[in-house]
């Protein structure tokens, strides 16, 4: 028995030698993209959640998750925008699951009608209008969020917005500009408020 | 306070970030603005809030946007990478790897169809033994295949059509013995004996007498007829009464 089982066709060792071979190059390929995607993965989750332990832990999913996918993404000059749809998805997952977490927890612990308290960054008035803006900008609707996420990072042009996202350039102007507008309206009040003191 | 009728036109101009002090004389909602602001000081004043809101919303946005990103993120998914399964190749994938496996099993099937059949002839025709024994001739020449084996590790396996040797070796007609390493030099005197001594290996091949547990064939009983005698005389009987009597 012990004989038999040391014979192996040499197909086998060939196809599993090539196998190897292939998954060698792929992850040659993927740390590439890695050290120039990553940053940008990041940036996204953090700019959807405001935190960075959970940014961190959100890039560090989607990156792995595009990694087990990575055979699937036929044209690698896609990786990039691909990357940034799994971690805007998987950022806004796991901000609805903290919200209705934080709601479950306000229900038990605080009364309805009782604001919730102040944050440290709320009692500085520098930190407080950033507050507001990132409150402001989670309540934006996703398509215009995460455009106007991207166009705010460094080094992104309007057509390279539009590639990432799929849409025409007109259109991530007109996203860009609606967004602005609407943070505009829920922040100006604050503004005023904030200038007063 | 702003006038109402520029009121979402210098929101408009504050967002786009044009100012309508330096815009083009084309532009005709411009035009009008630039003028209204010559004479109303509040509309100034509202756009310059707006301009001022606006640039702390990029500023804001582009804090948040560029926040630095943490040393540790890409050691830790490199680390992450190396526990996860390696990334599956094209050819592999689950609907291509099932049609594959359906294939193969089919041609396996229609390739080991007619081999078994031809083995299974063979094996009723010839001797299953391939070493060089002389079997005596007779009636007790004939080798059971089960009482010996030659060594599995012929060119025969390597040339079987099929792939797998387990199965192969199960299957295959040729005896074969699974000897392990360290038996496999007492194993070779062994046949170099049988080899040897063609009457040793002729009774050890032999063929086993009945197998005990055949059916017993029981002759009839042979029952002799039974003779009838008559019984002895009265008269001795009589004497024999008055005897005790006396």
């Amino acid at each position: 028995m012990q004989e038999l089982a040391l014979i192996q066709p040499g197909g086998m060792a060939r196809d599993e030698f090539l196998r190897e071979a292939a998954q060698a190059e792929a992850r040659r390929e993927f740390e590439e993209l890695l050290a120039e995607c990553g940053p940008l993965a990041y940036r996204v989750a953090r700019g959807v959640l405001r935190n960075s332990a959970d940014a961190e832990d959100v890039a560090q999913e989607a990156l792995l998750r595009a990694y087990r996918r990575f055979d699937r993404l036929r044209d690698r000059n896609r990786f990039r925008a691909w990357l940034v749809r799994i971690a805007f998805r998987l950022a806004l997952d796991r901000l609805r699951s903290s919200k209705r977490r934080e709601q479950r927890d306000t229900f038990w612990s605080h009364p309805a009608h009782q604001p919730p308290a102040a944050t440290v960054e709320d009692l500085a008035v520098s930190n407080e209008f950033q507050a507001h803006l990132d409150r402001a900008l989670g309540e934006l609707p996703e398509k215009l969020r995460l455009v106007l996420l991207l166009a705010a990072m460094e080094d992104h042009t309007i057509d390279e917005i539009a590639a990432i996202v799929g849409v025409s350039a007109g259109t991530v102007k007109s996203r860009i500009f609606y967004a602005r507008k609407q943070l505009a309206e829920k922040l100006r009040c604050h503004a005023k408020t904030i200038k007063t003191r | 306070m702003p006038c109402e009728n520029y009121k979402d036109a210098l929101t408009e101009a504050a967002a786009s970030g044009a100012d309508p002090a330096n815009a083009l004389r084309s532009n005709a909602k411009m035009a009008a603005l630039r003028a209204h602001f010559e004479s109303c000081a509040s509309c100034r004043t509202a756009f310059a809030e707006e301009q001022a809101l606006f640039i702390s919303i990029d500023a804001g946005l582009h804090a948040t946007a560029n926040a630095e990103v943490p040393a540790c993120l890409l050691p830790r998914v490199r680390a992450a990478l190396d526990e996860v399964e390696a990334p599956r190749l094209p050819w592999m994938s689950p609907l291509i790897f099932a049609s594959a496996s359906v294939a193969l099993a089919f041609l396996v099937f229609l390739i080991a169809r007619p081999h078994r059949s031809v083995s299974d002839d063979q094996a009723k025709q010839t001797p299953p033994i391939s070493m060089p024994l002389k079997p005596p001739t007779g009636s007790h020449g004939e080798i059971s295949p089960s009482s010996v084996q030659s060594p599995s590790t012929t060119a025969n396996h390597f040339r079987a059509p099929r792939k797998s040797t387990l199965v192969h070796s199960a299957a295959s007609s040729n005896p074969e013995v699974l000897v392990p390493p360290d038996e496999r030099e007492a194993f070779a005197r062994f046949v170099a004996e049988l080899n040897a001594r063609s009457d040793f290996a002729a009774a050890f091949v032999a063929q086993a007498p009945e197998k005990k547990d055949a059916l017993v064939v029981v002759d009839p009983l042979q029952i002799s007829d039974i003779e009838l005698k008559p019984l002895e005389s009265k008269e001795t009987e009589s004497s024999d009464r008055a005897g005790e009597k006396h």
